[in-house]
Order: structure tokens, then sequence, then C-alpha cells
């Protein structure tokens, strides 16, 4: 008997505490949203950010690439894909350029004046031929250097945070192909890139792509207008 | 009245002992953590015999390996054990480093910075990984609030990981030679310091809360009558299923390899190893299904306690990526543990010099404690089958790989 009693002081002595922790979270604030109405990134409530290196939707930027397809190669899922044409030995698409990394995340790619292109980040620096984005409007706002009036520009030491070399181009490329529905998000791809045109976007249009049909995912970058309009033009003006 | 006339008529026999019934529980039920199919022989609800069907996960990950370079295997560790994905990562990394040691040409050691980076982050996946045990075994039992408590804060964490490698569950953030640098995190830099604070700051909300936990679930007196006493897995017992991790310390086994067999730099840290012990006043002995959940409950202190003693040495400074040409192992073959949140997770690799594996074998603690399933809910009643998965804490994604 005694035991009886004791037992059902337990019972309800437990519950009761129980009752006291969740009664307490009764009076603040939720942490859930209700998601397609109330968005996580949005400015409503629960205010967070996309952390910067997010691994999202992998975008190319199809001007610098120059078809080493070492991303092909190290992708674990062969979701990337790759044809291209060499050029006749000896010719070359454009010359070797200098990718400027910027310390606000900005970058601008073009070649350096003067006869030394592998110029160090020790006095200023001119770029010309300071090529145009394409891309999607987010992507060109993150990446466009605010004072790009011109075909010139010239950037002081201060801001400069690296200065990267991109090999010549010597690949037309065909196809390249990447389909984002057998992506695992890895992130190795983006790190073996050497000129670091292969990026994942780290805004709200690379977490959010979903389409209504499998086949909207293979995401497919062509070059040939680059070829055929600004690129030429712009090898030309080079030389 | 003519119904009942008819059915009165009919003669029922009655036989004392019944056929036994099979009872198929999952592949989709809520309480397998996955996808687990229990075929159930069942006499009344008293379970004759419970023979767990597992495969229905199974990705190939070991055969799969042959084909893939060493750094690409590392993705793929991400999705064994998803919830400590981590941990897997380190595991693997640890087992390919010891294999790169044996080649005397090749003078490489891992920074102190990633070291004290793979600790911080791994202490910090084990938390999340038994935050979630914990909030799932409460569902499973029927306290559903605790559920939504744990993820709560595992979504802290997993936000500082999302911080710090980019991804939120499968990281591939633990590389060879070091740790990723995606996210570059340069010493002293004001990134640094926001992201040792954020920690610090999950630590001081956190710490207090797994009393406030203990108090809602683990001294309940419902959760305790339906955990207390039931499976008993002896020490003998646990030893012989190839039981690790918790599941071992529940049954009152003081083994853990970070202490017994120090990796890494757990040598240089001041933490104890919960052992389960009788608990007189809820009527637990030692080895029972909450002795397993109480030591996950206290193990998070414990982790806590890791964390906090890296924060307060601070991060060294220096690389966080050893200076490895090429991954290319030299001939031999290596086996190496470590202790994830799960258990003993074992690597075994062949290698014959190429850049990729030649066999690579996973052993995965939950496929061991899973095998002990058949024998301990041997006579018991179907709902204590739930409370056994819950308390063994498996993922399917590690029994099948």
């Amino acid at each position: 008997m005694d035991k009886y009693i004791r037992n059902i002081y337990r019972g309800v002595y437990t519950v009761l505490v129980g009752m006291r922790v969740t009664i307490k979270q009764f009076f603040e604030p939720n942490v859930t949203h209700q998601y397609p109405y109330e968005h996580d990134y949005e400015k409503k409530r629960n205010v967070r950010e996309i952390p910067k290196g997010y691994r999202g939707q992998l975008y190319n930027r199809m001007e610098d690439c120059i078809g080493c397809k070492k991303c092909e190669m190290i992708c674990p899922v062969d979701c990337i894909t790759i044809t291209g044409t060499k050029l006749p030995k000896g010719e070359q698409l454009w010359d070797s350029m200098n990718i400027v990394h910027l310390k606000d995340g900005r970058e601008a790619i073009g070649i350096i004046e003067g006869d030394d292109k592998k110029a160090k980040s020790e006095d200023s620096v001119t770029l010309t031929n300071i090529t145009s984005r394409q891309g999607p409007q987010e992507v060109i706002d993150r990446l466009e250097p605010s004072g790009d009036a011109g075909r010139i520009q010239t950037f002081s030491s201060d801001e400069i945070s690296r200065i990267v070399t991109r090999n010549p181009v010597v690949f037309y490329l065909d196809q390249f192909d990447i389909d984002m529905s057998l992506c695992m998000y890895c992130g190795l791809c983006t790190e073996v890139c050497p000129t670091e045109c292969l990026t994942m976007k780290d805004t709200l249009a690379g977490v959010e792509y979903s389409k209504f049909d499998r086949s909207d995912l293979i995401f497919r970058f062509d070059k040939q207008e680059m070829y055929n309009k600004s690129g030429t033009e712009d090898i030309e003006a080079a030389d | 009245m003519e119904n009942t006339q008819q059915t009165e008529s009919k003669i029922i026999e009655l036989k004392p002992f019944a056929d036994e019934m099979v009872v198929n529980m999952g592949p989709q039920h809520p309480s397998t953590h996955g996808v687990l199919r229990l075929e159930l022989k069942l006499d009344g609800e008293v379970v004759r015999e419970a023979i767990p069907h597992i495969g229905y996960l199974h990705r190939c990950f070991e055969k799969h390996s042959e084909n893939l370079s060493y750094p690409q295997i590392i993705p793929f560790t991400d999705r064994m054990d998803y919830v400590a994905a981590m941990n897997q990562n380190w595991g693997f990394c640890l087992a390919v480093e010891k294999l790169l040691e044996a080649d005397e040409s090749r003078d490489f050691e891992v920074p102190e910075r990633a070291e004290y980076l793979r600790v911080l982050i791994c202490e910090l996946n084990r938390i999340a990984s038994h935050l979630l045990s914990f909030g799932t075994y409460g569902m499973d039992i029927g306290a559903f609030t605790p559920f939504l408590y744990a993820f709560r804060d595992r979504e802290r964490l997993l936000l500082l990981f999302e911080k710090v490698c980019g991804a939120r569950l499968t990281y591939n953030y633990i590389r060879i030679g070091g740790v990723s640098e995606i996210i570059p995190l340069e010493p002293g830099s004001i990134t640094e310091q926001n992201f040792l604070d954020e920690i610090e700051a999950f630590l001081d909300y956190f710490e207090p809360l797994i009393d406030v936990y203990n108090e809602l679930l683990t001294k309940n007196s419902i959760f305790a009558e339906r955990t207390t006493g039931v499976a008993v897995m002896s020490a003998e017992m646990a030893l012989n299923y190839g039981a690790t991790g918790p599941n071992l310390r529940g049954s009152g086994v003081d083994w853990d390899l970070r202490r017994d067999e120090p990796y890494s730099i757990y040598d240089r840290f001041d933490f104890d190893v919960p052992v389960a012990v009788d608990v007189p006043e809820l009527g637990s002995v030692v080895g029972d299904c909450w002795s397993r959940y109480k030591i996950r409950m206290d193990e998070m202190k414990e982790s806590v306690r890791i964390v906090r003693q890296i924060l307060a040495e601070g991060l060294p400074s220096g690389p966080v990526m050893a200076d490895l040409k090429a991954v290319r192992p030299p001939k031999g073959e290596i086996y190496f543990r470590s202790e994830a949140p799960r258990g003993e997770l074992g690597f075994y690799i062949v290698s014959d010099g190429t850049p990729k594996p030649v066999r690579l074998k996973g052993r995965s603690p939950c496929f061991s404690a899973l095998s002990a399933l058949q024998e301990l809910s041997q006579g018991l009643m179907v709902a204590d089958i739930i409370a056994i998965i819950g308390s063994i804490d498996i993922v399917m994604g590690e029994v099948d790989r």
C-alpha cells in the first residue's frame, strides 16, 4: 500500500515537473516558421543569412573556363560532362589572363598592364581588357567591380587580396553540362578549379531552384556566343 | 436474436498454444530509424523471435570505393552515418593518414590547428547526434515534446557547421591531412573569433538544458516505466555481440577509445567516460534500455567539457592542411578504429600503391548493435521492441552502407 501511494506520488510529481518545463516554452517566441509563406531567409522572422561559401547550385563562368576537365575528373558521381575541341597546335583562343580578387569579395578579370603578367599585389595594378560578366544578375552584382566604367581599371594594393593567373585557353568548349539532379554537393570540383570559375552559389537562387521536370535540372553552360561576339573582339582589341 | 443463436451454435476450438503469427514491422515504421524490416514471430503479444531484415539502404559504398580515389571517398562516408557525418569523415581520414605514414619518403604531419578543429567539430557533432537520439527515443516511447526541443538545439549546431563547411548534413569537411579550406577560417581573424563566440554562446545556452531534459524525460515516471529493466544486455553479451560505444558502456564496461587508445589529441583533454550503474530509485539495472539512454545524456556533458577546454586554450595558429601533393599510399593494409557517437567505427583499407584502394571495409557499430536485437527481444512484448531499437540508437545508413 505504501509503495502504491508512493508510485502515484512519483507519477504525478514527474509529470508536473515536465509540465513546468513545457509551460515556460509556451511564453517564448516560436522557433518554427511556416515555410513557403514565411521564408527562412526573408527578414520576417528567424533572420538568418546564407553563410558565405554555402554549397548551393553549381555555376560556371564560361568566360574564365579553360576546359581543363579537372572538375569532370574529380566529380565522384560524374555529374559534369565536358566536350571540347582542341585548337590547332600553336593557336590559342586568348592569352593568359589575371584574375584580381578584391578584398570586398568582388573580382575582376583582365590582362595586367606591363610586361610582368604575374604581378604581385605590392603596387597598384592596372587591368586592361576587363571581360564582361555573364550569368544571373545576383552573381554579377556580387562579382562586378563597382567602378567598372571602362575597359581599363586601376586597383590599389589595399583593395587587392590576391591575384590568380589564368592559363591560356586552348579549347573550344562545345558542351559544359552539369546535372544538378546527380550532384551530391561535395564541393570537390570547386576546389580543384584552377581559374576558380566553377563556383557554388551561396545566394538564395543557389539554394532554391526546384523544378517540375528533372530534365530542367541539367544546366547547360554555353560558350559559343562569347566566341562570336565579345570574346573574339576582345582578343583583337588586345592584340 | 437469430444471429446470436447461429454464432453460439458454432464450435470454436480454443487451442491453448496458438500458432505463431508473423508480423512485419517496418520498413516504413516511424520507430525503425530508417528502413529496417523486423519479422516478428508473435505468440499473442509476446515476441518469440524478431528477425531484422536489412539492406533497404544498401548503396554499395564499399565496392563503389574501389573505383574512387581517396579524396573522392570522403563524401560517401558522409552518407554512412548521416547523423554524425563529421565523425565518419574523421574515421576514414585517420585510417588513410595512418596508411600514408608507412611511406617513409613522405614526411607529413597533420597540423596542430587542424587537429584542434577536428576535435572541436567532432565533439559538437557528437552532441548533435546524441540530441537526435534523445529526441527520437522520446518520440518512439510516446513523448513528443522532447523531440521538438532536441531539434531546436540541434538546428543551432547545424547552423554552426554550415558556417564552417558550407553544408548542413553532408559536410565533407575533414580531409586527408587536415580540414577543408572551402570557407577560410584565418587564425586571429574576426571570422574565427565570431565562430568561437557562437560556440561559446551555444554551450552556455545548452549546458543547463541537459538537466532540464533530464527532468523532462529521463526521470519521468512514464518513460522510466517503459525503459527500466527492459532488455537487459549483460556485459558478457555486449562483448560477445561486439556492441561498442554507449551500448557497451550502458552494459557497465568501461571502454572508450578516446581515452583507452587515444588517437589525434584526445590525450590532452580531461574528460570522464560515463559508465552505467544501478539506479534503484527508478528501478534501473545495468544494461537495460534506460542505462543505454542515460549514457548518451551524460556523454553530451562530457563533450561540452572537451569543447570548453578547446575554447579556453584557443585554436593554435598555423595551416589547416598538411602539404600532401597527392594521396597515393604505399602498398599495405590498415585497420584503424575511432570512437564515433555510436561506437567503434573502423576502416580496413588495402592499398596496392595506386590512388585507389583495392578493398575497403567499414566496420559499423550499428550493425553489431542491431545483431543483438534478436536475443534482446526474446520473450518481451511488441511495445518493448520499439524501446529496444531506440535505445541501441541505430542509423540504417550505417548498417547497410
